[in-house]
């Protein structure tokens, strides 16, 4: 094997996984954010919000994401508004996944036990301090498992970022293993690459802060 | 007109009070004290078609301890939940301390109540739920504590004494920290009662609040109940289906049946010779499942 492409693959690899890294994590902060607001404004009390929401929540869960990063990347400079791809994937990825989130966020909030609305209206709180000091502690508990899961999805998602020109991982990883014909180790790489990633990034970020919110839920409480 | 108003402002003095609980209030002159805390006046509740209760006329006492009876679905529950405002009523007006909790005055009008009458008003009522409903990730302190700081704006040393003196009285001052879950069925219930009183109302509704215990457990809630009734000020509201406590503890005993109250009377005549025939069929079927 050359010594050459195999260097240059390398170093090109560890880029691909920075660029991924990092569109992962601003793809989350737009997704976790506008999902919890979207979530919120599908459970308020006034209607037309609610509809809001459903369209906002419809939309972006109903079509493709591939389809909504090309309209962004493509279609949006047709009306003046061009975007950097960074821009793009972030802001792209970000709003398929809130609205995932959002139906995440309003089936925690639902799930909530009514007797726990009751109590605050008979200790009566008003609505928002009821739904920050005594709805959300309970609702986020329950959103974690399943925003983690989307979470790692949405990681595998950014290499459509690919057809927008950006280099990321999965990409580095094909052109490396075109470049010194090794399609076993680079793709190896890949596989495991996101493997690693997942695990260092999300699951230990996911699983934290179940272990913080869980006071009063768990059997180990019984200690 | 401005009555009402009056009154209220007069009974709101004893909101200030240093203790726990509100003692008598002397600036209340007779005419308040005649006036009852509670009144239901032609209330009627409706789920869809299904009339639950039918202009219901219901008039409870200053510290008047009144028991509600009668077979499931007769609307005894929703009389508390309708008090608390978790439900709706669709005809009549519910009176609390002399002032509408329902309906609102406005230009001599009766108007339907905001949510800034519904809460001043609603300050006054404190709940006890059948399943304690108590904030899970709280400890038993910090469930007596949110309220009063969060909704009476109390600093938090001083929510934190009162929780405190108020765990002491319903017995599991050394339970404090411990979350709902390691709690008894009981216990849990006591630490209800203690953080319904934190926020000090008035009147006092129980809904069943030894339905879901187990049986050993149920003595030492009913003391509780027994101490505040004994001890303090309050207007007491209880559906129960303990017949012996009602029959010791209560000045009156109401009978629903089918959305209406078919007898009342003190417990002793009602219990012990009780003269509606739906009453006698009911105490005879609760009595022979013992």
């Amino acid at each position: 094997m050359n010594e050459f492409p195999l260097t240059f693959s390398v170093l090109a690899l560890a880029h691909g996984l920075l660029i991924t890294i990092i569109v992962t994590i601003g793809a989350s902060l737009v997704a976790v954010a506008l999902g919890l607001i979207a979530g919120l404004i599908r459970v308020s009390s006034l209607w037309p919000l609610r509809w809001l929401a459903v369209a906002y929540i419809e939309f972006f869960r109903g079509t493709s994401l591939l389809v909504q990063v090309y309209l962004l990347f493509f279609v949006l400079p047709f009306f003046g508004v061009a975007l950097s791809p960074w821009a793009v994937a972030i802001f792209g990825i970000g709003m398929n996944y809130s609205a995932y989130l959002a139906e995440v966020v309003r089936a925690a909030i639902q799930a909530v036990d009514r007797g726990q609305y009751e109590a605050s209206i008979a200790l009566n709180f008003p609505r928002l301090t009821m739904m920050r000091r005594i709805v959300a502690p309970q609702a986020i508990r329950s959103m974690l498992p399943p925003s983690g899961n989307l979470l790692i999805e949405l990681l595998k998602s950014t290499s459509l970022v690919f057809f927008i020109t950006i280099t990321e991982f999965t990409t580095a990883s094909k052109l490396a293993a075109d470049a010194t014909g090794n399609y076993l180790l680079f793709f190896a790489v890949a596989l495991f690459g996101y493997y690693f990633l997942a695990r260092a990034l999300i699951t230990p970020l996911v699983r934290g802060l179940e272990r913080r919110l869980s006071s009063g839920f768990v059997r180990e409480a019984l200690a | 007109m401005n009555e009402p108003m009056l009154r209220f402002e007069n009974a709101a003095k004893g909101d200030e009070g240093l203790t726990v609980l509100d003692k008598p209030d002397t600036a209340c002159n007779d005419k308040v004290m005649n006036e009852p805390m509670v009144r239901f006046e032609n209330v009627t509740k409706r789920y869809g078609s299904l009339t639950v209760l039918d202009e219901l006329n219901l008039d409870i006492a200053r510290n008047e301890k009144v028991c509600i009876i009668g077979p499931s679905g007769s609307g005894k529950t929703t009389v508390l939940r309708m008090l608390m405002t978790l439900e709706q009523i669709q005809g009549g007006v519910i009176w609390v301390d002399g002032e509408p909790l329902t309906h609102m005055q406005e230009n001599g009008q009766m108007v339907p109540a905001n949510d800034r009458h519904l809460r001043r008003v609603r300050s006054k009522i404190g709940m006890v739920f059948q399943h304690f409903n108590l904030f899970p990730h709280m400890t038993a302190l910090q469930n007596c504590m949110e309220a009063p700081v969060s909704v009476l704006g109390l600093p938090k040393k001083e929510a934190e004494a009162r929780a405190s003196e108020l765990l002491d009285m319903v017995g599991l001052g050394d339970k404090r920290n411990h979350f709902p879950i390691q709690l008894s069925g009981g216990q849990k219930q006591r630490v209800a009662i203690a953080r319904a009183l934190a926020m000090r109302p008035k009147v006092m509704l129980f809904d069943e609040v030894t339905s879901a215990l187990d049986p050993e457990l149920i003595g030492e809630v009913l003391n509780v109940i027994r101490k505040l009734g004994a001890e303090h000020d309050l207007t007491m509201l209880m559906v129960t289906h303990q017949m012996g406590f009602a029959k010791e503890f209560s000045d009156r005993v109401c009978f629903f049946y089918g959305g209406k109250i078919v007898e009342q009377g003190p417990p002793d005549q009602l219990l012990g010779n009780p003269q509606n025939e739906r009453t006698r069929q009911f105490l005879s079927a609760v009595l022979e499942a013992r």
